[in-house]
């Protein structure tokens, strides 16, 4: 019939509506709670390094790397991106970065949150938290707003160890050393500015929280092994901001990520899948184009089925971390495994890129997917660098093919959804062949 | 016969054309030549085993065509035309390489080289990010493992007393070069900016006794030279990413300016402070490489751990070195370069930019791509910013 409503190619679980909806009220409080006069600091996503110790001292943490995705996501982003441009930063900066600065130029020139803001916008900071994870820019966008906040910055330490020297022996304590020592003068800082003690109680029940949350998470994602596999990359951006994020009551949140493993256990059993017909499964790398989401959709339609996705916002591989007594050392050893325990078999491999390539590698073989869609950014380095070495790996040791779609996480001139779904098509064909050619070379998939 | 015959800025010259030939016959007489990228690998510690430090760069003059099939077109173009000269062969007479993350693409690039290059020895340093007491100690243990890597590689201990005898000799070589550069000072200044990126360059080729004994005869070349650069109207100071080409810089001398002081790490930022001698000496190597090189890649604050921020007072922190560069050697303007896609300097530049404005001092800010061909644009540029100060 024609007036009937279309059928959507994704089958979203319905417990990740309740978990979406418990992030966006968490926001909208931590907005409130600061505009109430409760301390608030801007932070990089830290891998948790940082954020049970934000959590415990009572501060409101706000994200905005996750605020750039929120801007893009609601087409405010384009007014910042120019306003960065036009204070002298160049274009081909970090999208999150040149939309942080623009808004903030934007708020130190109205002195309040400007009206188009979404979701309420960002307070006004009282200290800045960059990180040394990943990119430089973790750090150096934040030192860049020292032209509009005149407010005080720490940057927590994170190696990245990910190579073969930071596998030689005591290499792996030196480093947990190095970040518990750092997080003690981070703790140092914290107390100073605000002028009061951690509850190292509170630090305890936070860092458990999160470390179960992030458990529950990952066998959440393992369910997406299965064929057909029943979520969607969607769902997981839609969900992994919880995690990553981590705010309110911790226990709750917890709660609403088993809810979401149970429905996805269940839909296993009854083998139900994200999308009706499942053709291709796909890994994508890194960051989605925020604006565009909607490809995923006509994707799906084809029968594409996005398993698994960027590895660096998928929670660490479970340890076991309760003999560790002393918190932060917990919280540091946790933080480390995310950085590390994806890589272990890399260097039996001797593949050297232990980080950021080959957790793909591993993650083709274990969720069988048929192709690998492939986003480099033209504002990201760290989501780009490392891109057609994957592909070239993908395709020399296990005859899985790319396909590359280039774009941008926040600046939507740069991505072209027309082109991408015209290529999809002949990369079906190349997937095809290279599935037949795993058949005949004796792969699993 | 060597090529040791020519002696000054004749010898910088033929170095300079062909910096691999020197290595090359060094290698030939049983010498180990270890290639280092970027200014961050500790090369006292390859000094101190009697192997030679061999700095990767770049080359403006070649179109990249290897690199582009594993580092996307979206990262530092030097890093990149690094690569593709390494994809090319054109670094085979390396028999290792010392690798670090000076910066996050200088960090991928070393893990792209060592999995298609074929190398004997690799190191990698994960040099911090902040300056931190924790993060002084945490870069003298990577380097006590840099230590054990090399003695297992060439079967020799790596005592003190040979380090400490290294950093010695880097030291004099960092003395030599403050000694070139104080004849930057008299207007017109006794060495071109040319010129001095040429020198640079080539002590960056060569065995630091070698690059030693070159500078004392520059020195003493250009304390009697008669063919001094020609007096211009305009003295200029260049800041930046990393210039490894003297293209560049002939645009700006071409022009009515002399260029008389850098901020670059083909320049100044690898050679203006001395390692400090400890007992230890791995705890001064530390906190040279850590505290002392003035690269935006590391986070600083104007104090440890400061709870409240003035945004003059962290600039000043940060940048005032410049403007006492600019003090002394009489500088009119500063000339900001930071190489397309390189986000250490980018981030930097407003803030420099607010800095140099407070002290009366102009600037402009050029974005080029590591190409010759966008070298030609930038002459308008840099002759109408030139014009501005007269």
């Amino acid at each position: 019939m024609a007036d009937e409503k279309k059928k959507k190619a994704i089958s979203r679980p319905k417990a990740m509506y309740p978990l979406r909806a418990r992030i966006d009220e968490v926001y909208q409080n931590s907005i409130k709670a600061v505009q109430a006069g409760k301390p608030t600091g801007w932070c990089m996503v830290n891998w948790w390094e940082a954020d049970p110790i934000i959590m415990a001292m009572g501060i409101e943490a706000v994200y905005p790397e996750n605020y750039g995705a929120v801007c893009a996501a609601k087409g405010v982003a384009q007014k910042y991106l120019e306003r960065s441009d036009s204070e002298g930063f160049p274009s081909h900066m970090c999208g999150y970065a040149r939309n942080t600065i623009g808004y903030t130029a934007r708020m130190n020139d109205l002195g309040r949150i400007p009206e188009e803001a979404p979701m309420g916008g960002m307070p006004k900071p009282l200290f800045l938290l960059g990180s040394g994870a990943l990119c430089d820019t973790r750090f150096k966008w934040f030192q860049a707003l020292g032209r509009y906040l005149d407010v005080p910055m720490w940057t927590v330490e994170m190696p990245q160890p990910g190579v073969r020297e930071e596998m030689m022996p005591g290499a792996h304590d030196r480093n947990i050393k190095f970040m518990v020592k750092e997080l003690r003068g981070f703790i140092g800082f914290l107390e100073r500015l605000f002028g009061k003690k951690l509850d190292w109680a509170k630090l305890e029940e936070i860092s458990n929280d999160i470390i179960e949350m992030n458990r529950i998470w990952h066998e959440t994602n393992e369910l997406r092994k299965a064929r057909p596999s029943p979520m969607h990359s969607r769902d997981f951006w839609t969900c992994m901001t919880g995690c990553l994020y981590p705010a309110g009551d911790l226990k709750v949140l917890i709660k609403l990520y088993n809810d979401l493993y149970i429905e996805l256990k269940e839909r296993v059993d009854k083998k139900i899948g994200a999308i009706e017909n499942e053709k291709y499964r796909m890994t994508f790398a890194e960051l989605p184009p925020w604006h565009s989401l909607n490809i995923f959709d006509t994707l799906a339609e084809r029968g594409w089925n996005f398993v698994v996705e960027s590895w660096a916002y998928h929670p660490p591989k479970p340890i076991d971390l309760s003999k560790v007594s002393d918190p932060l050392e917990r919280i540091a050893r946790f933080t480390y495994q995310w950085l590390s325990g994806y890589y272990q078999n890399a260097m039996k491999a001797k593949e050297w890129w232990g980080f950021f390539a080959y957790p793909y590698m591993d993650f083709v073989k274990d969720y069988q997917c048929d192709g690998a869609l492939l986003h480099p950014l033209i504002t990201c380095r760290t989501a780009t660098n490392h891109l057609y070495l994957i592909q070239d790996r993908l395709m020399q040791t296990m005859k899985v093919p790319s396909m590359i779609a280039e774009g941008d996480i926040v600046d939507l001139k740069l991505f072209d959804a027309v082109d991408v779904l015209r290529r999809a098509e002949t990369f079906e064909e190349s997937m095809d062949h290279y599935k037949e050619i795993r058949r005949k070379e004796g792969f699993e998939w | 016969m060597t090529e040791k015959t020519k002696k000054g800025l004749a010898r910088v010259e033929e170095i300079y054309e062909d910096r691999s030939k020197r290595a090359i016959e060094l290698k030939e007489q049983g010498k180990k030549i270890i290639g280092y990228l970027c200014i961050y690998p500790v090369i006292e510690m390859l000094t101190a085993l009697d192997m030679v430090p061999f700095r990767i760069f770049g080359d403006i003059k070649e179109p990249i065509t290897k690199a582009d099939a594993c580092l996307p077109t979206v990262v530092c173009p030097f890093l990149r035309s690094s690569l593709d000269l390494g994809l090319k062969g054109r670094y085979n007479f390396l028999e290792g390489t010392v690798m670090s993350h000076a910066c996050e693409v200088c960090e991928k690039t070393a893990h792209i080289w060592k999995t298609y290059i074929e190398q004997k020895y690799t190191f990698f340093i994960d040099v911090p990010h902040t300056v931190h007491e924790a993060a002084q100690e945490h870069l003298k243990g990577l380097l006590e493992d840099f230590r054990k890597t090399l003695e297992a590689f060439t079967g020799k201990d790596l005592s003190n007393d040979k380090l400490t005898k290294a950093i010695k000799l880097h030291n004099e070589q960092r003395k030599l070069v403050r000694e070139i550069y104080e004849l930057r000072k008299p207007n017109p200044p006794l060495i071109s900016g040319v010129e001095t990126i040429k020198l640079i360059k080539s002590l960056m080729s060569v065995p630091v006794e070698e690059g030693n004994d070159i500078l004392k005869d520059v020195l003493a070349e250009l304390k009697n030279r008669k063919n001094a650069p020609q007096k211009k109207s305009i003295r200029l100071l260049l800041w930046g990413s990393i210039i490894d080409d003297a293209s560049l810089i002939e645009i700006i001398e071409n022009a009515d300016a002399n260029l008389v002081m850098d901020d670059t790490c083909v320049g100044t930022r690898p050679y203006f402070d001395d390692v400090k001698l400890t007992a230890d000496p791995l705890e001064g190597l530390a906190y040279h490489y850590l505290v002392d090189i003035k690269c935006p890649r590391t986070f600083r604050e104007s104090e440890y751990g400061e709870t409240s921020k003035n945004y003059m007072k962290d600039l000043s922190s940060r940048f005032s070195y410049l403007s006492d560069y600019a003090r002394d050697w009489k500088v009119d303007g500063i000339i900001l370069h930071s190489l397309r896609f390189c986000d250490i300097h980018g981030y930097e530049v407003p803030a420099i930019r607010d800095f140099l404005d407070s002290k009366g001092i102009k600037s402009i800010y050029l974005e080029p791509d590591y190409t010759e061909s966008a070298l030609g644009p930038l002459r308008t540029r840099i002759e109408a910013f030139i014009e501005t100060l007269g």
